[in-house]
């Protein structure tokens, strides 16, 4: 234990400590970098409480709350308000304000009143950036740094990609993600492995497994006529939802075939270089070990992400009185595709990427 | 036959063909998953208190994948023990920034969805927010205690002489290694999952501050670092969980 302690690097740590305040101090008074009117609480009065039930025998509790306070930014810095705001006890789509809180709002200069639009949250989400970019850099140096890297240049490309797929009105959607993939994967292993041998074998390991998972999925597809697919209850669509659930499918499971591939890979590589005598045959073996206990691992942690997200949906149509069966249909039914093509391409990644290997690790030896 | 039933068959016979038995168990260990996750969601739905009932599957939902998973058992259980210290851990910071982000229920965006439901459920969302975050970070605990673990029992059988405190440096250099690829397997299943929704924004010319402050894009962001903060948490928590173990081994 004392030993830990000696080895954490407390400059560092103070260092982020001190950033940390600083940022955060900074990013509670960003409010002059937005060009929306924001309102900062200041009394709160509560006014009313009703008792509601709506035809599912759900019960409910409806507040009105007065909120005064300032206008902190823009033109009408300082104008003194009293916005009424009305919030529920489930808080699906509304919130209670505190004093101290900020929000948008929507002034109407008529009449001189204005009305609460949403919460002003982005101290919070740059606070838990910030920790998690600590975090990588306190306990793991300078692979936490490369590690930031790769994920920034990946966000530039994938807005990239978004700019492009609007400037084509969403027409070559699959297209231009596929292209995107294939350029994720490479930006990626080029950082975090570097440029060699190893790197390719691991590139072509992840884009063939990600391509064949695609695949029989579109096969399975035709022959089931998409039988249990629910289309019209993907989220947020603005255009033809099949090409965008294939993009998406395509973007969300290729980093977990790339974390199956490089795992294999890269022990593969380090047990030949040990080993140079090590047959083909043992080479493929060995690579069927190590993926073996680490796909089930990783279909899992995509599971949880796809379906973790629609548990408020899910929640909500159950409420509603709907069936467990419908509730799941019309909710995780995308999510569940999701995660299974990418558990495909998990599992296809152990073979590929072991033969892949015992294939280029011999060429390597002549 | 639906589609979802013929991928899920051809899932398994590839696991059951190259995995053999434990690719069963892993199987069967995501279909269990399926089951106690919606067990877990028709519980809320019977107003069962929320993050109780997350913690109580997540704990679940941990020895399954873990055990059903490792081979070694005395190692399982070390990295089980690590995946629930790094839990708990996640947990006390969950529940108060999902209580300063406000990021639960709905947004805007989900307008059209909403259409002819009711939304006054009685269930606080916030909670329903909470066991969101929670459950989402499970599998990446598991995977990246998993990993560790078994790295570092093939150190201790290739090493049997191994110091403590050396192991304990061991884990943090295999956790470095898994840290990039995790990563991306984290943030590459958030550019998935958001794909339609940035598509959204772009259509909808959103600006930086309104995509920064979006309910539901914060929310998905929420629970990737949630669980990337977990994968490292995992790292040294795991190290020294085993090399304790070792040390009081040895003595």
């Amino acid at each position: 234990m004392v030993n830990l302690f000696k080895k954490l690097p407390i400059k560092m740590i103070l260092g982020f400590l001190l950033g940390g305040i600083l940022l955060i101090t900074f990013a509670n008074h960003d409010d002059f970098l937005y060009q929306k009117p924001i309102f900062k609480v200041e009394t709160v009065r509560q006014i009313s409480i009703t008792k509601s039930k709506d035809s599912f025998q759900n019960t409910d509790y409806n507040y009105q709350q007065e909120l005064t306070g300032h206008v902190i930014n823009g033109q009408y810095k300082g104008k003194k308000l009293s916005i009424n705001n009305s919030y529920t006890m489930s808080s699906a789509m509304d919130h209670k304000y505190l004093p101290r809180q900020k929000a948008f709002i929507t002034l109407h200069n008529s009449s001189g009143s204005a009305t609460i639009k949403d919460y002003k949250r982005d101290v919070p989400i740059i606070f838990l950036i910030y920790l998690a970019i600590a975090l990588l850099c306190i306990f793991l140096k300078f692979s936490g740094i490369t590690a930031i890297g790769s994920i920034i240049i990946n966000s530039i490309l994938f807005i990239f990609a978004i700019y492009l797929d609007g400037f084509n009105n969403g027409n070559n959607v699959l297209l231009i993600f596929s292209a995107l993939a294939s350029i994720f994967s490479a930006v990626t292993l080029f950082v975090i492995i570097g440029h060699n041998r190893q790197m390719y074998v691991t590139l072509a390991s992840t884009l063939i497994c990600t391509l064949i998972s695609i695949i029989i999925s579109l096969i399975v597809f035709k022959f089931t006529h998409e039988k249990g697919i629910f289309y019209e209850s993907m989220q947020y669509v603005t255009q033809p939802p099949r090409p965008l659930f294939l993009a998406s499918t395509i973007i969300g499971s290729l980093g977990a075939v790339m974390d199956e591939s490089t795992d294999i890979i890269s022990s593969l590589f380090a047990l030949k270089m040990e080993r140079p005598q090590i047959s083909k045959k043992q080479l493929f073996l060995s690579g069927r070990n190590i993926g073996k206990s680490i796909m089930g691992p990783l279909i899992n942690v995509l599971f949880f992400i796809f379906m973790g997200e629609t548990l408020s949906m899910t929640l909500l149509f159950l409420k509603n009185g709907n069936s467990w069966g419908y509730s799941f249909s019309m909710n995780m039914s995308l999510g569940m595709v999701q995660s299974l093509i990418s558990g495909i391409g998990i599992v296809l990644a152990i073979p590929v990427a072991s033969a892949l290997t015992s294939l280029f690790a011999k060429e390597s030896q002549k | 036959m639906s589609a979802i039933i013929v991928l899920g068959i051809v899932l398994f016979i590839l696991m059951i063909l190259i995995g053999g038995k434990q690719g069963l168990q892993s199987f069967l260990s995501l279909i269990l998953n399926f089951g106690f996750l919606f067990f877990a969601i028709v519980l809320i739905a019977f107003h069962f208190p929320p993050i109780i009932v997350t913690i109580v599957t997540g704990i679940i939902v941990l020895a399954l994948t873990i055990f059903l998973s490792g081979t070694n058992d005395s190692t399982s259980g070390l990295a089980f023990v690590a995946s629930i210290l790094v839990l708990f851990i996640l947990v006390l910071l969950i529940i108060p920034i999902e209580n300063w982000a406000q990021v639960q229920g709905f947004g805007l965006e989900d307008s059209d969805d909403l259409e002819g439901l009711s939304i006054l459920i009685g269930i606080n969302f916030v909670k329903i927010e909470i066991a969101t975050a929670i459950l989402s970070t499970l599998g990446a605990i598991a995977e990246a205690t998993m990993a560790i673990a078994s790295g570092l029992d093939e150190i201790k059988e290739q090493h049997p002489e191994i110091k403590p405190s050396r192991l304990l440096f061991d884990g943090i250099y295999v956790g470095k290694q898994i840290i990039g690829t995790t990563l991306n397997t984290l943030f590459f299943g958030l550019f998935g999952g958001s794909l339609s929704l940035f598509v959204w924004f772009h259509s909808l010319n959103y600006s930086f501050g309104d995509i920064l402050n979006d309910k539901v894009f914060d929310a998905q962001l929420i629970v990737i670092l949630f669980s990337l903060i977990g994968v490292i948490l995992t790292i040294p928590i795991t190290s020294l969980v085993m090399a304790e173990k070792w040390r009081k081994d040895n003595k």
